[in-house]
């Protein structure tokens, strides 16, 4: 029987675990954490800035144009609810197939994915010519005469999807910090602080009833967001697919997109874990190298898929017999005899994404924090590209020549993707400061995994 | 003194009313209760010519005398500074001559009114469409004798300088200092300024500069002007036809520029003349042209010899490319081969030709083209003679060889039996008397001190004439410059007076649109400001100065003295039994009177051989090519964004001008799009940013005039450079091009602002093109037709089905269409930054394609707008059902309901829909509001447009129908791209009437569906074009395969 490595490092009794974990909790924030705060906390301000610099002028102020009508909003649109992908995953399929090692990294996972959610819900909304009339997206009953919305487009899968998404899993996550909420309320020495942990832990008061519910329905809950890690980026991936231009209009962009999304997510799972362990070093005995090893050898297989589903739309391209497609194709590679003007962000997608993983065959790059660092950016930005390639490389040279153009690339488009990583990294920084990291409830039970007076195995 | 005035309005208003036609009521139908009982406050008022007038509120009862408040208390000003009463000329004028639509003004519905449109070449017979008294877009008069149509993208745009908020509002003076260094501006009064330039007037050394002037009353006027103070007529226009003058004047002894048919013509040569573009009356040409190319039993053929690649070039069977001073060559050796080769024509006997055409005998290989080439043109020449026309001229063609070129065009124009068939020189253009070796003349006189006062009228020789002409400078020298600029422009800022003119919508006139058939302009709405027009102000000095023919003083109004003019005139000549006001009557109604005079061939004068001199071209350097361009012509039109907007049918740029060069050359200078070059042309020089165009000879560095106006409108203010400043002036002569060009690579580069990118159709069926041979062999196999499926039954249509055809054969690339959309359809310009982004709006766009190799590249044009497909892609996309399908079968945009997501852009093939990325709305400045259409929504910022296929017309032509109890007739709908369309490239109509011109054209075997095989189902068909080039294409395929890009 092989011997299985220890979940929890450093012989930790249960006290130490509640300790360790409510520690960045309870504790005064350390100068690296205010440090970070404060700029994702400017990010963010710059952000509202430029989103409502947007909204009062319009869309021109983006490099979106004639003929690219999509351009950085959609394609950061899809790029975060991918990383959003890898919290569900591991949260609720992982745990659905009992692998135990989820425990440690799911709270901060699922923290992306909602995080991440909110992030990408901003884009679509803010996308619009006229974002004030957003709510025309939503089926709701009106008094314009029986004014509906149409079933038939993507866009408004999309509405549904994420919505329910975003839902599923700020729901699933938040059942999973109830008995964490009521931990921190039986620790806290304020009144105030109870009052608010108290608030949020529901009056959970750790009776057996309460476990059998909380187990139920967490049960119940991971159930339910399986098949939204697979319906949303398919979903979204249906934006494309099922419209009818060449470049977007391709079977395989459902498991593609959904590969993509995990691929993508697990990625920034790395890098926030890499973080974590620097900024929290009691955190290293939870998260340990083979947990980010287990992650990196799913980036590694992700990257594999993709790198299959790049070839098999090559493929396709010149089976299909489709002028249109395959000039796309080609265009994308800069085969000579095209424009090739965004052959660079294709390459750069395949180098991210497909050369870049391979690194990971090597156990001693799997397992070294700075390599998978620098890789799992690699990861985000190659994956950013991917959208950006299918997106604006689809649009720009299409079916008449006469329409063919380019992105009109703006400074707004910068700031916007720079200002939703201020978003996205506030809402982290707070998670951080406000609500324990790692599950404590979830980590006790895996403690004994692997330890040595139980000669392995469990 | 207000006894006076007001004896005087009431005499005045009589006097109109009597000139009136007398409204008869009819008995059967009333309109009121009052009219039914002859109430006499009703008789009294329908008597008048509006139920309502348009008079402001308190000038409301004519009896009252009728001034407005604002008038009342200026003349009350100007009344203490008057000797008499009767100065006082102050035209009253009310328009309402109604030619298509019944008499009332009904709110919603637009009237159309015939006039006229001069642009300074072309007189084009219009409809102006106005609603609620105010003129809104100029249509093509499709029952016009002449010009049956057509229309520009200049005379399209021409409502927008109406409402150009930079006009001046009333007259102005110039303080000058006693060296006139500084410009103080202040108002003036029109008392004031009429008291001081009369007695200016009566000093004498009298001069006046004009425009070509299209209207014979105002030659008129002028000319009465001139007798009466003993002054000198000169005419100038920046684009004047000295050449063609000088070589007619030289051949057949007329000064004058004569009229061509190219209706007539089997087979045209032209040698840089760009008849379809800019040269002449190229609406009125292309109209004929197109004529001659529907029936592809006798489809005329076009051979050009072109030095930039000009609009004409472009629709040529066979283009040769070549540089100015080649363009001898291209005639000589045409005759070389018809006279001494062949031995053709009575010339061939001549010595003194024969001589002249020994060193010729070697052209085509000068020329660059295979001997059999030639050979085949002048077969064709001689084979079709009395049905042939060779023409040259151009300011590609206004050289120093000029009178040699235009001599020979002229000879061979008469070896081939032309002169008097095709080509009509008896009578010749009165118009185009613009001259500058006239100017040159003037310019000569200021200096001498002989011209005390200068009178300026549409005349701008500070902008559009190089410096070394001397005009500016002459300037200074004559005491007083009067100047009747809408505006300030270059010329005006050196006036003492600046009386503005009325807008050609708002003034009485006549044109002389060919000899011998005359047109009205009518005034469609009252003078905006307070201006005067200009004929109305000389006949007031001559009153005041109380010196001139009768005629002259008799009038009060220039509208009198039009009328008038008519009745002694045109009345005589055309009347043919009708009273004078009944020919009136018919002149506004119809828009024209008479018909176009034909004489025999003239003589040619076999002396004028000796003027042909031999041109040295030049092996080595360059040759300078100036062109005014389709879009902005001389460049008077300097403050209309829609004119900058619009792409150059070839280049596609916009926004600026640039210097043309060929592969060849961008390669050896190793400069690319974009690159800055400095042109030297004597001690002159032009920095400009490089344009890389297919099809340019090697030798030639080609740059648009008509741009880089620094005065004249912020729109057009530095846009681009003044290439007229490169032109010279050798022997009293201005040379635009065939000059000696310094080229320089400059650091840098310049950013130009191109709407489409890429000129190769990559092997993809989009513009099918085939040679006559090809089309003759292959009929309906000519397209590659897909076999397509549905698993849906498809909308149905139980009504009407609305489509379009549009012929890709007839299609010149002239743009008119793009620009009467524009008007029609209240499109925002956004101006060149957004234009680089890919920002522009156009609903409708002319989609340009190179074919056959970069170096001698062909082009082939075609309009897209929304296809309104029947499995429409970007219905099925939007998630608000922002736009839906009708049951007519429009692709229906509703903006109200439109979010912005744009996805049905991406999801549109062809492209065609365009987004409102901010809100241009709001960036309209007054009053350029009153040209918005109010049939057409203006749209709000974030919502999509597209092109509508007119709808509002579709639903006035049903309204129409539906209170005529009938049903809609094939024609009564016709889009705004349709009706400016000078070749009727493009038919509206329903595809379920089976009888309608677009149904048989749907049924043509050239018409095929745009992207057909993505079965979107258009509604759109596009129609094969023909080359008439003579030969079979070398693969049988062409446009099939890929080309270059």
């Amino acid at each position: 029987m092989i011997k299985r490595n220890q979940l929890v490092l450093g012989n930790k009794s249960l006290k130490d675990i509640t300790d360790d974990i409510c520690a960045p909790v309870e504790s005064v924030p350390s100068k690296g954490w205010v440090g970070i705060f404060l700029v994702s906390k400017t990010m963010l301000l710059f952000y509202v800035f430029v989103l409502g610099m947007i909204v009062a002028h319009g869309m021109g102020l983006l490099g979106v144009n004639h003929p690219v009508g999509w351009g950085t909003m959609i394609i950061t649109f899809v790029f975060w609810i991918g990383i959003g992908h890898a919290g569900t995953l591991i949260s609720a399929v992982l745990f659905l197939f009992r692998q135990k090692w989820r425990t440690s990294v799911a709270r901060s996972a699922e923290a992306m994915t909602v995080f991440a959610v909110m992030t990408a819900g901003l884009f679509p909304l803010l996308h619009t010519g006229r974002p004030w009339l957003d709510f025309w997206l939503f089926p709701y009953p009106n008094q314009r005469g029986p004014l509906w919305v149409n079933f038939r487009s993507p866009l408004l899968w999309d509405v549904f999807a994420v919505s329910t998404y975003a839902t599923v899993s700020m729901v699933f996550w938040f059942i999973g910090l109830v008995p964490d909420f009521a931990t921190i309320k039986d620790r806290a020495k304020t009144k105030v602080r109870r009052a608010i942990y108290g608030a949020l832990s529901l009056g959970w008061r750790g009776t057996a009833r309460n476990w059998s519910h909380y187990e139920m329905l967490y049960l119940l809950l991971a159930g339910l967001s399986t098949p939204l890690v697979l319906s949303v980026h398919t979903i979204v991936s249906f934006d494309f697919a099922v419209s009818n231009l060449p470049g977007w209009h391709t079977t395989i962009f459902p498991p593609y997109f959904v590969a993509g999304a995990i691929f993508s997510g697990f990625a920034m799972v790395v890098t926030l874990m890499t973080f974590l362990r620097i900024g929290y070093p009691e955190f290293r005995d939870y998260i340990t190298i083979d947990h980010m090893e287990v992650m990196n050898k799913i980036i590694m297989t992700t990257g594999l898929m993709l790198g299959y589903a790049y070839g098999a739309e090559f493929f396709v391209a010149w089976y299909s017999g489709n002028p249109y497609e395959r000039y796309v194709f080609m265009n994308r590679a800069g085969i000579p005899g095209t424009s090739g003007d965004y052959a660079w962000s294709y390459w750069m997608m395949i180098m991210c994404n497909v050369v870049i993983p391979q690194l990971f065959w090597f156990k001693k790059v799997r397992r070294n924090i700075t390599a998978m660092f620098i890789i799992s950016i690699f990861v985000n930005i190659g994956m950013w590209f991917e959208r950006f390639v299918i997106t604006v490389t689809s649009l720009h040279n299409d079916f008449l020549p006469s329409n063919w153009g380019n992105y009109a690339w703006s400074f707004w488009d910068g700031a916007v993707i720079f200002g939703s990583f201020g978003m996205f990294l506030t809402l982290f920084m707070l998670y951080l400061r406000f609500v324990p990291a790692i599950s404590i409830a979830e980590i006790k039970p895996v403690l004994n995994v692997g330890r040595d007076d139980h000669k392995g195995g469990h | 003194m207000s006894d006076m005035n007001h004896h005087h309005t009431d005499q005045e208003l009589e006097f109109k009313k009597s000139l009136r036609p007398q409204t008869s009521r009819d008995e059967k139908y009333w309109q009121s209760l009052e009219e039914y009982s002859k109430d006499p406050e009703f008789m009294k008022l329908a008597q008048t010519e509006f139920m309502s007038s348009p008079l402001s509120e308190d000038s409301k009862d004519e009896s009252e005398g009728g001034w407005a408040r604002r008038e009342f208390l200026k003349l009350m000003g100007a009344s203490l500074a008057m000797a008499t009463a009767s100065c006082v000329r102050r035209p009253v004028q009310k328009i309402v001559p109604y030619s298509k639509q019944p008499e009332e003004v009904t709110l919603g519905v637009p009237n159309y009114y015939t006039s006229t449109y001069f642009d300074g070449s072309e007189a084009l017979g219009v409809l102006i469409k106005t609603r609620e008294g105010r003129p809104l877009k100029l249509e093509g008069h499709s029952d016009h004798i002449i010009t049956q149509g057509g229309t520009s993208a200049r005379s399209q745009a021409a409502i927008l300088s109406l409402y150009d908020p930079e006009r001046l509002k009333g007259p102005r003076k110039n303080l000058f200092n006693e060296k006139r260094t500084n410009k103080d501006m202040v108002d003036t009064t029109w008392d004031k300024a009429d008291a001081a330039i009369s007695e200016q007037l009566k000093k004498g050394g009298v001069a006046i500069l004009t425009g070509a002037l299209a209207s014979p009353a105002t030659r008129s006027v002028v000319g009465e002007f001139c007798q009466a103070f003993k002054a000198d007529h000169y005419s100038w226009e920046a684009l004047a036809h000295d050449d063609v003058r000088a070589g007619q004047k030289a051949a057949y002894g007329e000064d004058l520029v004569p009229v061509y048919h190219f209706d007539r013509a089997k087979m045209i040569v032209s040698i840089d003349a760009d008849f379809l573009g800019t040269w002449l009356t190229p609406v009125t040409f292309t109209k004929q042209f197109s004529k001659t190319r529907k029936d592809f039993s006798k489809m005329s053929r076009l051979v050009v010899f072109d030095s930039n690649y000009s609009l004409t070039g472009a629709n040529a069977d066979i283009r040769v490319r070549i540089k100015p001073s080649l363009q001898l060559d291209a005639v000589m050796g045409l005759l070389h081969e018809l006279v001494v080769v062949q031995g053709k024509s009575s010339y061939a006997g001549n010595t003194q030709l024969k001589s002249n055409l020994a060193s010729f005998a070697s052209s085509a290989k000068k020329l660059g083209m295979e001997p059999e080439l030639l050979k085949r043109i002048a077969n064709d020449l001689w084979e079709n003679r009395g049905q042939s026309l060779v023409v040259a001229g151009g300011l590609a063609a206004s050289t120093a060889h000029s009178l040699s070129l235009q001599v020979a065009v002229n000879l061979l124009n008469s070896i081939l039996e032309n002169d008097g068939k095709t080509v009509e020189g008896t009578h010749g253009l009165a118009a185009l008397k613009g001259s500058n070796e006239g100017l040159l003349e003037l310019v000569k006189k200021m200096n001498k001190g002989e011209v005390k006062t200068l009178i300026i009228h549409r005349s701008n020789p500070i902008y559009g004439l190089t410096e070394k002409s001397g005009f500016a400078e002459a300037l200074k020298k004559v005491e007083m410059v009067v100047c009747t600029s809408d505006r300030m422009d270059e010329v005006s800022q050196y006036a003492h007076y600046i009386l503005p003119d009325n807008h050609a919508l708002e003034t009485w006139s006549d044109a002389e649109i060919a000899p011998g058939v005359y047109s009205l302009q009518q005034p469609t709405l009252r003078s905006m400001y307070d201006t005067r027009s200009v004929q109305l102000g000389l006949m007031t000095w001559a009153f005041l100065a109380k010196q001139g023919p009768q005629r002259l003083l008799a009038y009060e109004t220039f509208y009198d003295y039009l009328r008038n003019f008519w009745k002694e005139e045109i009345f005589p000549k055309y009347g043919k039994g009708l009273s004078f006001d009944a020919f009136w009557d018919k002149a506004l109604q119809e828009g024209y009177v008479g018909e176009e005079k034909n004489a025999g061939a003239r003589g040619f004068k076999a002396e004028s051989l000796t003027q042909i001199k031999n041109v040295k071209s030049l092996d080595e350097g360059y040759e300078l090519v100036l062109y005014p361009t389709v879009q902005l012509g001389d460049g008077s039109q300097s403050n209309i964004a829609w004119l900058f907007e619009l792409p150059d049918p070839i280049t596609k740029i916009t926004w600026d001008n640039y210097v043309s060069v060929s592969l060849a050359t961008a390669q050896k200078l190793n400069v690319k799009d974009g690159s800055l070059m400095k042109l030297e042309v004597g001690e002159d020089s032009l920095e400009l940013p490089v344009h890389v165009q297919p099809g340019l000879h090697d030798g030639v560095l080609a740059v648009a005039v008509g741009y880089g106006r620094m005065m004249g409108g912020e729109v057009g203010k530095g846009v681009g450079k003044n290439a007229y400043q490169l032109a010279q002036v050798v022997n009293g002569k201005v040379i635009h091009s065939g000059l000696p060009v310094k080229a320089t690579v400059l650091k840098g580069t310049y950013k130009l602002a191109q709407t489409q990118q890429h000129h190769s159709m990559e092997g993809r069926q989009i513009i099918v093109e085939a040679t006559l041979k090809d089309y003759e062999k292959k009929k309906e196999h000519l397209i590659h037709r897909h076999h397509t499926w549905n698993i849906w039954s498809g909308h149905q249509y139980n009504g009407n089905k609305w489509g379009m055809a549009i012929d890709l054969n007839s299609c010149t690339g002239c743009s008119a269409c793009m620009v009467a959309c524009q008007s029609e359809n209240n499109i925002p310009a956004v101006g060149k930054k957004y234009v680089m982004q890919g920002r522009e709006m156009h609903w409708i766009r002319v989609d340009r394609y190179f074919t056959g190799s970069p170096e001698n590249a062909e082009t082939v044009f075609q309009p897209v707008m929304c296809q309104h497909c029947d499995n429409a892609p970007c219905e099925t996309v939007c998630p608000v059902l922002a736009t839906v399908h009708t049951d007519d079968g429009l692709n229906a945009m509703v903006y109200n309901r439109c979010v912005g997501t744009r996805y049905c852009a991406n999801n549109c093939p062809y492209k065609v829909r365009r987004f409102n990325w901010f809100n241009y709305a709001k960036l309209i400045e007054k009053p350029m509001h009153m040209a918005l259409n109010p049939d057409v929504t203006v749209r709000v910022r974030g919502v999509m447009e597209k092109c509508t296929f007119c709808v509002h017309r579709i639903s006035q032509a049903k309204d129409k129908a539906r209170q005529e109890d009938r049903k809609l007739r094939d024609g009564d709908i016709k889009t705004a791209c349709q009706t400016a369309c000078p070749t009727d490239a493009i038919v509206f109509g329903d595809m379920n009437d089976p009888e309608s011109k677009l149904s048989k054209r749907f049924k043509d075997e050239r018409a095929y569906a745009l992207l057909e095989e993505w079965h979107a189902a258009p509604a759109v068909r596009y129609m094969a074009k023909i080359r008439n080039n003579g030969q079979e294409s070398k693969s049988a395929e062409t446009h099939n395969k890929g080309e270059h890009a």
